[in-house]
Parts: C-alpha cells; sequence; structure tokens
C-alpha cells in the first residue's frame, strides 16, 4: 500500500482511538471539575510536527469528530480546533524542536487558548452559557493536565502521519 | 510565484475551513431537534456505542485506579463523614418514622399524592461528556426503548436533569449543574417558587426566588415545583439551600443550593414518562 494512502488510514484511525480513550478513560479521569481534552492535541501535535496546513486540515476533522459527541452547535470545536492547529503550526518553524519541553509547554498554553477560544466563538454564535463561574479553573486545569498527555499523542500523530510522508503527499 | 503560492496555501485552507465550520453551525442551529445534523449526531452515537462500550470495560478499571489514587484524601474525608452521617440517621430514624405515620395521614386525609404514580425506564449511565464544558451524561436507552426529548431524569437521591438528545440505543442527558439548565423549583418549607440555575461541575446551584419576601432555611430541601407545563413533575429534591447570600437583584432574593444528588458517581438512573417532557 502506498504512503499517502496507508495515512488515509492511519489518520482516521489515531483520531478515533483518541476520541475513545477520551470518552471512556479521560473523560472519567477528572481532576477537580476538570477533563482532559485529548482531542485538540491532535492538530496541536500535528501543527507542531507538519506546519500551519497539517495543524488546520487535522484540527477540522478532529474538531468534526468531536463535535459529533457535545451538545453545542455541529461545527464549533471545528473551527476552533482549525484555527488552534494553524496557528502552532504556524509558529512551529524553527521554535519548537529547540527543546524537548518546548512542545508540552505550547501544547499547554495552546490548549488554555483553545479553550478560551471555543468559549468565544461560542458567545459569538449564540452558546452564551459556555461562559460561567470557574471557567478560569477550567482553562487552567485543561493546560495542565494536556502538557503531558502531549508526548504520548506527538508520538501518536507522527506514526499517523509522518512529516516525510506529508512531502510526498503534497506531489 | 511559486513562492506566494506556497506561502498562501495554508491561509486558503483555514479559510476554507473556517467558512465549511460556520456553514455547518449555522445549519445546525436552522434544524430543528429531528433535522437532518441532529440525525448524522445519533446515526453516530448509536455506530459509536459498541466501541464505547468495548472501550469502557477496558479502560474502567484504569481509570478507577487512577482516580483512586487522585482522590484518596476525598475518599478518606468522605468515610469519615459518611460514618458521623450513618451515627446520626440512627437517630433520626425513630423520628422520621413518627413523621412518616403524621404524612401518611395528612395525605389521606387531604387527597393528595406526594409524587404522582409516574412510569419509569430505568437507565445505566455509560459516559460523560468528553469536554469540562459540557455537563451531560450518556444513557444506554434511547428511542427503541421509548425515551423521548425532554424526559426528565431523577436517580435515587434526587433530581439529574432531563433528555436532550436521544438517538435509537442512546440519550444524553444536561445535568441540572450545567448553566443552561434551569429547572422550576419550590422551598419544601414555605412552598415559594423559584428557578434553579446551574454554575458548572462542582458548584452549587443559584435559585431566583419570584417571591420577594421568601425566608429560606439553610439545610433546608428544595424540590421541583411542578407548576402547570412543568417540564419536570413537582416533588422530586432538587438541593438543599447552602447560603442565602446570593442576590438576584434588588427586588428579587435568591439563596444557593447544593444539588443531592452526587453526579460524579451516577452509575444507574431513571428516566420518567411524563407528559411534560418535551414541552
Amino acid at each position: 500500500m502506498n504512503e499517502p494512502r496507508l495515512i488515509g488510514l492511519k489518520l482516521p484511525f489515531a483520531m478515533i482511538l483518541v476520541l475513545l480513550l477520551q470518552s471512556s478513560l479521560l473523560s472519567e479521569m477528572r481532576l477537580g471539575v476538570v477533563r482532559p481534552d485529548a482531542m485538540v492535541l491532535l492538530p496541536i501535535t500535528a501543527g507542531m510536527l507538519g506546519g500551519s496546513e497539517r495543524g488546520a486540515v487535522v484540527g477540522f476533522f478532529a474538531g468534526i469528530l468531536t463535535d459529533l459527541f457535545l451538545q453545542t452547535p455541529m461545527g464549533l470545536s471545528a473551527v476552533t480546533y482549525s484555527v488552534v492547529g494553524f496557528a502552532v503550526g504556524a509558529m512551529h518553524t524553527g521554535v519548537l524542536r529547540a527543546a524537548w519541553w518546548i512542545g508540552p509547554v505550547t501544547a499547554m498554553a495552546a490548549s488554555a487558548i483553545s479553550v478560551l477560544l471555543f468559549v468565544v466563538i461560542g458567545a459569538v454564535v449564540g452558546v452564551s452559557h459556555l461562559i460561567r463561574p470557574g471557567l478560569v479553573v477550567i482553562v487552567i486545569g485543561v493546560a495542565v493536565i494536556n502538557a503531558p498527555l502531549s508526548v504520548a499523542v506527538s508520538r501518536l500523530m507522527a506514526w499517523a502521519w509522518p512529516v516525510e510522508a506529508n512531502h510526498a503527499f503534497a506531489r | 510565484m511559486a513562492v506566494y503560492r506556497r506561502t498562501s496555501r495554508p491561509r486558503y485552507t483555514l479559510l476554507l475551513l473556517i467558512l465549511t465550520s460556520i456553514t455547518l453551525v449555522t445549519l445546525d442551529y436552522r434544524s430543528d431537534a429531528g433535522g437532518a445534523i441532529a440525525k448524522v449526531k445519533g446515526g453516530a452515537r448509536d455506530a459509536f456505542a459498541p466501541l464505547q462500550s468495548f472501550a469502557a470495560a477496558v479502560f474502567d478499571p484504569v481509570a478507577n485506579v487512577v482516580n483512586g489514587v487522585l482522590h484518596y484524601g476525598d475518599l478518606e474525608a468522605e468515610n469519615a463523614h459518611l460514618r458521623e452521617q450513618l451515627a446520626e440517621q440512627r437517630g433520626q430514624v425513630a423520628r422520621a418514622q413518627d413523621a412518616e405515620r403524621e404524612r401518611q395521614a395528612l395525605l389521606d386525609n387531604q387527597d393528595l399524592t406526594f409524587l404522582p404514580d409516574i412510569e419509569t425506564i430505568s437507565a445505566r449511565v455509560v459516559g460523560a461528556s468528553a469536554s469540562s464544558l459540557d455537563l451531560t451524561a450518556e444513557l444506554d436507552k434511547g428511542t427503541h426503548d421509548g425515551v423521548v426529548r425532554g424526559m426528565p431524569v431523577a436517580a435515587g437521591a434526587g433530581l439529574v436533569g432531563r433528555v436532550i438528545e436521544v438517538s435509537r440505543r442512546r440519550s444524553i442527558v444536561v445535568l441540572v449543574t450545567d448553566p443552561s439548565s434551569n429547572v422550576g423549583i419550590r422551598l419544601a418549607s414555605t412552598g415559594d417558587t423559584g428557578v434553579a440555575r446551574g454554575n458548572g461541575a462542582g458548584r452549587s446551584l443559584s435559585v431566583e426566588l419570584l417571591e420577594g419576601a421568601s425566608v429560606a432555611k439553610v439545610g433546608e430541601v428544595v424540590v421541583t415545583s411542578g407548576l402547570q407545563q412543568s417540564v419536570f413533575p413537582p416533588g422530586i429534591p432538587v438541593g438543599l439551600v447552602k447560603s442565602k447570600g446570593y442576590r438576584e437583584g434588588p427586588e428579587r432574593k435568591g439563596v444557593t443550593i447544593v444539588p443531592v444528588v452526587d453526579f460524579a458517581r451516577l452509575t444507574f438512573v431513571k428516566i420518567l414518562i411524563w407528559p411534560g417532557a418535551g414541552a
């Protein structure tokens, strides 16, 4: 099987695997009122590994998959994750590979921004109840839990869509 | 020219993805509960149900171990608290028996029913929301079992929430603690009514009392009001008054209540077949 076709299988598999982990294992592992958000780590790590376009594309599909299981409007996670994946990818050039800790720290910051962006875009499209007491705790909590989790998701993303394969895919 | 195309393409891709997402948001808003997007969501939920059940069976022991480690201190404190409560309960049993006899006599005399004889569907909680911002629970019953959107859901201790989405085999309940949730309530002692709003996970509910002169006692039970066309039957315990400090405005008084249901440990619930569902 050629590489692009393999990615076409591996990437959805990776996304569904993370979704299953999120909905069964991670959603039960609450720290106070906060649950980890592994799905947003897919575009973040895709952006880190492969640049802004890959981050945005992975973000869109990971977001759609997430939206299927949330009560918020369909497309809200998709637009949030696309923007976050794009932004992380745009920053990645020459910076994120400088030291081992930059990846988790970027994932932490990007996770916090994604929660805030989700709430802000939600409020713009009329889902005002996302702005709530304790939002800051959720933002900080998701960011802190996502930082170590990003190491595992990064490995999965590197397997699902290797950087070299991206060039072959683009040809 | 080639350089220009290479640098611009990601931006165009992002723009396209944003436009597609916004179109989906718009379509979701414009479609009703039985619309195309709701059907897609329901279908996805049904398709994923076996996989989720399998994953839950595999990962539940892991989650339990991790939760045990993360919340060891809480469990110790809870144990001590439960022992204390048990001692108190023993003393209250005698008093309760007497009160029950009195209550039964009152009901017999006035031909009142504390709770209407409501049919229920038993369901198991099979999942929680994947997001910290979405306070819902997933149940293993759907339209196939007679569940309809809007049905109230209760646990042994009291009100859990309301079914907001239902597919063939699964249904989603929005918890009373979710900020999108509004429940018509009544103070057990005075009968004054109000509306309880969720403030997020682990937080008290804010109750806006409709009667300005209402006086609530700390620890008092708050139940569903069941007023005309209410989506909840009357008399289901919602919470206990925690404080009277909350103020809605100069004319309106408010209290905060602690939910009686422990949402972190929900396992089985009852879906109530109530005529007000879907109102």
